[in-house]
């Protein structure tokens, strides 16, 4: 917790984060960054999942590095979250469970691409997805939908009157 | 003011306040279903702006009823929050200028439904350029609506019109 406090402390965020507008602003950019998200990563998700048939996957999968930019873009606003604060967000259960999630929806990342995403793309515009890329887009979004949900209830837990796996 | 008070005394707005997993609950379906209405517009207003160009663009009608859904959730969300603190949304301008923000996004949407994404001669190829602008505007208000609603915590004058100080 030090080590991540000292981080905050010699880069100069946890100044920045406590000026009045600190947090309210990088707060802004972690939901414009869950937007481009959903909006990429998620629609190919719903697309997978047999919403929207007509629309080329491959042609929306176009859409996916801007996703990535969003995921980038939430990683350095929420290491700007946690090590400004650390004691809220370590020791908070929707936070813990929040990166339990992600650590789901990124080792779906890996299986999903190493084994799917090849047939996925050399689907027609027209074609449902195979079986197993709509199991892997229906893991992704209920992570991601659960990252948001958990996101949003780390204000609802505050610790230390709250458990959490190791204290 | 006095309209303010009465609604912050009723039942159901003082259980909305002080039940944690009710006012909770309530904000979480606010964010994730406005991630599902700002995301759908990320995707349309990319497709207009020339990304995944291989996509049909009246096709990507076919991802608005997610889009709906989000309204309506939003909207219901939005006015149990409303009901709970009443007076802090309405004495705060930063509120009205989410609403406009979205009312004007929403006005947009429309005329590219009935414009370039109702129109198949507009599914391959480039887009005129009054369409790519409002694509832009689009992304700039939905920017301001993701903004002055997480302002909304920080910026209002009062709580309650009850205790106003």
């Amino acid at each position: 917790m030090e080590l991540l406090l000292d981080f905050s402390r010699t880069t100069g965020i946890y100044d920045f984060m406590h000026t009045a507008w600190g947090w309210p602003v990088i707060e802004t950019l972690h939901f414009l960054g869950l937007s481009l998200l959903i909006g990429t990563v998620g629609l190919f998700d719903l697309r997978m999942m047999g919403l929207a048939r007509g629309v080329s996957m491959k042609a929306l999968h176009g859409l996916v590095p801007w996703g990535v930019a969003g995921y980038a873009l939430n990683v350095t606003t929420g290491v700007m979250f946690v090590t400004s604060d650390p004691g809220q967000y370590l020791f908070n259960p929707a936070f813990q469970t929040k990166l339990a999630l992600m650590g789901i929806a990124g080792i779906n990342v890996l299986i999903f691409y190493r084994f799917v995403f090849g047939s996925v793309r050399r689907a027609d515009a027209d074609a449902r997805a195979p079986r197993v890329a709509k199991v892997a887009a229906a893991i992704s979004l209920t992570c991601w939908i659960g990252v948001i949900v958990c996101g949003r209830l780390i204000t609802y837990y505050r610790p230390p009157y709250h458990w959490c796996f190791w204290c | 003011m006095d309209a303010l008070v009465w609604l912050e005394g009723t039942a159901f707005s003082t259980w909305m306040r002080e039940s944690g997993p009710a006012f909770f609950s309530t904000l979480v379906f606010h964010s994730v279903a406005m991630g599902f209405v700002v995301g759908v517009h990320v995707a349309t207003n990319f497709r207009i702006l020339g990304l995944a160009a291989g996509v049909r663009l009246s096709l990507m009608r076919r991802f608005f009823p997610v889009l709906w859904a989000g309204l309506v959730v939003v909207s219901l969300s939005g006015v149990l929050l409303l009901i709970a603190y009443p007076a802090k949304a309405l004495t705060n301008p930063v509120f009205y200028a989410k609403l406009v923000s979205a009312g004007a996004a929403l006005l947009i949407t429309r005329s590219l439904l009935k414009g370039v994404l109702g129109d198949r001669s507009f599914d391959s190829g480039p887009l005129p350029g009054k369409a790519r602008l409002m694509a832009v505007l689009s992304l700039l208000l939905w920017a301001g609506v993701v903004t002055s609603g997480r302002l909304l915590a920080y910026t209002h004058n009062m709580l309650m019109a009850s205790d106003p100080f």
